[in-house]
């Protein structure tokens, strides 16, 4: 009954974490650039990070090991150094994007320039870290994430054309803007398949105090939470497709976000979309500074938990702290906050081979996981789908970047 | 034992399973006539950037120097070490070492005085 009830818990908490800036961003633009066509990209993210956060979890459960723990151990300090400034540099992009959904949910409540929620934004955020549990920020949080599920019922009550819906599930060719179209999928590729994710999941394994018993539950956790997440990015694609896409609206700023919701549950549906950009991307900034903090402590092999006290953790402590406030360094600069997420998206789908190659090394490796070593089809669905997103990225980014069609 | 893939970058902890930090090298001493004896296992940043770069790890000895922060890298001798399945055990108390001197000056001068630490 009690692991029944983790599952349950694990799969709610895992929808409500899910949407972030990142994947609210994509899928909008993506529905009002290319109305349903990207669907598929949604499909293709959403399968590869099932994928990896099972096996992220199943790494941690057999092995009692976090992946940055066990990539330092067997490819040594030269290779983590690589894939720490690589991962620190992308990640705090991602984060600084995270405190500026944040910012913008306050502006688009007060009316106040979401510059000048910076500060108080990164102050709740740290404040949540010193205080609060590993509980509190995996638990509490998600589950107040789950006023992001306002998007599925948005997408269900505004009917959308089915054969449309499915038709996109299947990957086609752009008719028109094609170096946009692929620089888009890339973004959604990169927003689904975040390396912050699956680390986070296994450091959580190691919180949460996961022994082998716990390879099924994680398996169905994973596949659930990640698989009804989806779903939640797929309706914000579906609303932006049947609002935004027929009136030729491009999404070039957070504040035409209300628009989404405002056409199906009127007034309302602005302060819902106020909660879910808020509460997802605070929850999302929470997971992402621990993480950066999980990283730097288990690589260097620091004193490590969101559950004990900051003096008895002073450089975790310290580590989540200068996270913070280097990346609301970046918010702060003023630069647009859609501009931050989208690039950062691109990013991150750029670099996942560098954390994910080694990591399906380390799922393979008898020494760490014996018996529950990955089978020949779940390597070779990670490597199709990061193969797709490197090249995808690597050809659509200098594209997007210095112009071309 | 194979001294690289057993020893080295495994998580290092005190006689009390207190985390100190990874063993980041790995010291030799080389005798004629005799055959390579472990002698020390080091924790410490300047060990870690000479692995990276033999520039950068004195580039980095010489700031610290510069700053009088002591940039020696602390060595362990190999007879308090006890290397396990997945663990490295020194046989020192952590707190009493250069290892959490890092560790001990954040507690004391910055984290410790903030309300709520």
């Amino acid at each position: 009954m009690k692991k029944v009830f983790e599952i349950a818990l694990g799969i709610v908490t895992s929808v409500g974490g899910f949407l972030e800036i990142g994947s609210i961003a994509t899928a909008a633009q993506a529905g009002a650039d290319f109305s349903f066509q990207l669907i598929w990209a949604i499909l293709l993210g959403g399968l590869c990070i099932i994928f990896l956060v099972e096996q992220a979890g199943r790494f941690s459960a057999v092995s009692g090991r976090t992946i940055p723990d066990a990539i330092r151990e067997r490819f040594g300090f030269n290779y983590f150094a690589f894939l720490y400034i690589v991962l620190a540099l992308v990640t705090l992009l991602v984060l600084a994007a995270e405190i500026g959904g944040v910012c913008i949910a306050l502006e688009l409540a007060t009316g106040i320039h979401f510059q000048w929620w910076t500060i108080p934004a990164a102050f709740l955020i740290w404040l949540v870290m010193w205080k609060g549990t590993f509980g509190v920020i995996e638990k509490g949080v998600s589950l107040l994430g789950l006023v992001t599920l306002c998007f599925v019922v948005g997408a269900y009550v505004i009917h959308p054309p089915e054969a449309q819906v499915l038709r996109g599930a299947l990957p086609s060719l752009p008719q028109h803007n094609s170096v946009h179209y692929w620089f888009v999928a890339v973004s959604i590729l990169g927003a689904s398949i975040s390396p912050y994710l699956f680390f986070f999941y296994s450091s959580g394994a190691i919180e949460d105090e996961w022994n082998e018993g716990y390879v099924g539950v994680n398996r169905i956790i994973a596949t659930g939470g990640m698989t009804f997440g989806s779903v939640i990015s797929i309706s914000v694609l579906i609303l932006a497709a049947m609002i935004f896409a027929p009136q030729g609206v491009k999404l070039e700023h957070y504040t035409q976000l209300p628009q989404l919701l405002v056409p199906v549950f009127g007034y309302r549906g602005y302060w819902l979309l106020v909660a879910s950009v808020g509460i997802s991307c605070l929850g999302a900034a929470l997971e992402i500074t621990l993480e950066i903090a999980y990283f730097t402590a288990q690589g260097f092999g620091w004193n490590w938990s969101e559950n004990q006290r900051p003096r008895d953790e002073a450089r975790f402590a310290a580590a989540y702290t200068l996270t913070i406030i280097l990346a609301a360094l970046i918010t702060i600069t003023g630069i647009d906050p859609l501009t931050i997420t989208i690039f950062s998206m691109a990013l991150t789908a750029a670099t996942l081979p560098v954390s994910i190659v080694p990591f399906l090394f380390l799922m393979n490796d008898y020494s760490y996981v014996r018996v529950y070593r990955n089978g020949w089809f779940s390597n070779a669905v990670v490597v199709a789908i990061i193969s797709i997103a490197f090249v995808l990225a690597v050809v659509s980014i200098p594209l997007q970047i210095f112009g071309g069609s | 034992m194979n001294l690289v893939r057993d020893c080295l970058d495994k998580q290092i902890d005190d006689r009390n399973k207190r985390r100190m930090g990874r063993v980041d090298g790995i010291v030799l001493e080389v005798e004629p006539g005799r055959p390579p004896r472990v002698a020390y296992v080091e924790l410490g940043v300047k060990t870690l950037m000479m692995r990276l770069s033999s520039r950068l790890g004195n580039a980095i000895g010489h700031f610290m120097d510069s700053r009088r922060i002591e940039s020696a890298p602390y060595r362990i001798p190999w007879g308090k070490i006890k290397v396990g399945l997945n663990e490295v055990r020194a046989d020192v108390e952590a707190e009493q070492t250069p290892a959490l001197e890092w560790e001990l000056w954040l507690r004391k001068k910055v984290i410790g005085r903030i309300p709520g630490a």
